[in-house]
C-alpha cells in the first residue's frame, strides 16, 4: 500500500487511492466520501491565471479561481506557484487566508520554490464551490504586464461513504450520532480552521 | 578563471535596464531594488556586461549611492570599444541593502547587470 496523505513531501502524488474513504473539512465538520476515480491535472497553459497588468505596489482585489472551481461531488488538490515576481495570498472563502499563522498569513512568492521545489508547501484543496480566492501583491518599483499564477494536480470524484449497513457516517465528536469509518484521509477543503 | 565554489540559490535573478553613463564621474540609478514585499529585498550583483563607446579607455565604478558612489567592487577598466562581461564566478558576493548606483569615467559606457535579490 502506498504511503499516502495531504501535503506530502516530494513530486506530488495522490493523497488517497480509488475505493479509499476520506473526510472532506467543510464548515466546521468533516463530511465522508468515497473516492471513485482519480484524474491528474498536469502544470500547463491552461491552469495558469494571469491576474493582468498590475502597477508598482498596488494589489488586486481578492478574485475567485474560477478555474479551479470543481464540480457537485469532487474536489481537487491543487500545488501552486508564481512565475512573475509577485507576492500572492491564498484565501478559501473570501474571509479566510490560508497558509495561517496567529498574526500574519504566507503567501507565494518567488522565492517559494527556492526552499519548497517540489511545492508541496503550497498544497490546497478546492471542494465542489467552496471556492479558492487570489489577492496579488505587484511588490516591484515597476508596472507588469502579467501576474501569472500556475496550479497543478489531481481531481477526485466523490460518492458519499456509508458503512456495511448503508448507514452514513457522520462526524459529531462527543455526540450519540458520531459515527466513523475505520480509517480515512483528512481532506481540509476550506479554511474555517 | 572559474571557481567550483557552490553554495544554494539564495534569491531571485532579475536585471537592471540597460543604462548609459552620460556624464564622467557623475553616479547614476544602475538597479532599483524591491521593496514593496514584506520586508525590503537584498541585492547582489552576479554578473556584469557593459560596452565602452567613450572614444577612449574607461573605468566604470558599481556601487550605491548617488552623492557620492560608494563602490561595491573594485573599479573596473574597460579597453576603448570594447564590450567586457564578468560572470558571477567573477565577482565577490557582495550583498547591499540598497539601490546600485554606477558611473564611468569618461562618459560613455552601457552597463547591465543581473542581480539576485534575497527576500
Amino acid at each position: 500500500m502506498p504511503d499516502l496523505y495531504p501535503y506530502k513531501p516530494g513530486e506530488i502524488e495522490s493523497i488517497v487511492l480509488p475505493d479509499q474513504t476520506v473526510g472532506v473539512w467543510i464548515n466546521k465538520v468533516y463530511k465522508f466520501y468515497k473516492v471513485v476515480f482519480i484524474e491528474p491535472i498536469p502544470r500547463c497553459d491552461a491552469i495558469e491565471f494571469d491576474f493582468g497588468a498590475l502597477a508598482a505596489g498596488v494589489t488586486t482585489a481578492i478574485t475567485q479561481l474560477n478555474l479551479l472551481e470543481m464540480p457537485d461531488r469532487e474536489f481537487g488538490q491543487f500545488r501552486g506557484f508564481v512565475i512573475d515576481d509577485i507576492a500572492v495570498n491564498l484565501w478559501q472563502g473570501r474571509s479566510d487566508g490560508r497558509y495561517k499563522l496567529n498574526n500574519r498569513n504566507g503567501r507565494l512568492t518567488r522565492a517559494t520554490d527556492l526552499r519548497d521545489p517540489c511545492g508541496h508547501t503550497t498544497e490546497f484543496y478546492v471542494h465542489e464551490d467552496d471556492f479558492a480566492f487570489m489577492q496579488v501583491l505587484n511588490p516591484t518599483d515597476y508596472d507588469l504586464t502579467q501576474t501569472r499564477v500556475a496550479f497543478y494536480g489531481f481531481r477526485y470524484v466523490l460518492e458519499v461513504a456509508v458503512d456495511a449497513s448503508g448507514r452514513q457516517y457522520v462526524w459529531s465528536p462527543g455526540k450519540p450520532e458520531n459515527h466513523l469509518p475505520a480509517a480515512w484521509t483528512r481532506v481540509p477543503a476550506t479554511a474555517h480552521l | 578563471m572559474g571557481s567550483h565554489y557552490q553554495q544554494p540559490v539564495r534569491g531571485i535573478r532579475k536585471s537592471s535596464p540597460v543604462v548609459l553613463t552620460l556624464v564622467a564621474a557623475t553616479p547614476l540609478l544602475l538597479y532599483q531594488r524591491t521593496t514593496g514585499g514584506q520586508n525590503p529585498r537584498t541585492v547582489i550583483v552576479r554578473k556584469i556586461i557593459a560596452y565602452n563607446l567613450s572614444g577612449g579607455n574607461a573605468t566604470l565604478d558599481i556601487g550605491i549611492g548617488l552623492a557620492p558612489l560608494v563602490n561595491i567592487l573594485p573599479t573596473f577598466f574597460i579597453v576603448n570599444g570594447m564590450t567586457d562581461a564578468w560572470p558571477e564566478d567573477d565577482i565577490p558576493e557582495v550583498e547591499v541593502a540598497a539601490d546600485l548606483t554606477l558611473q564611468s569615467t569618461p562618459a560613455g559606457v552601457y552597463v547591465q547587470v543581473e542581480v539576485e535579490e534575497i527576500e
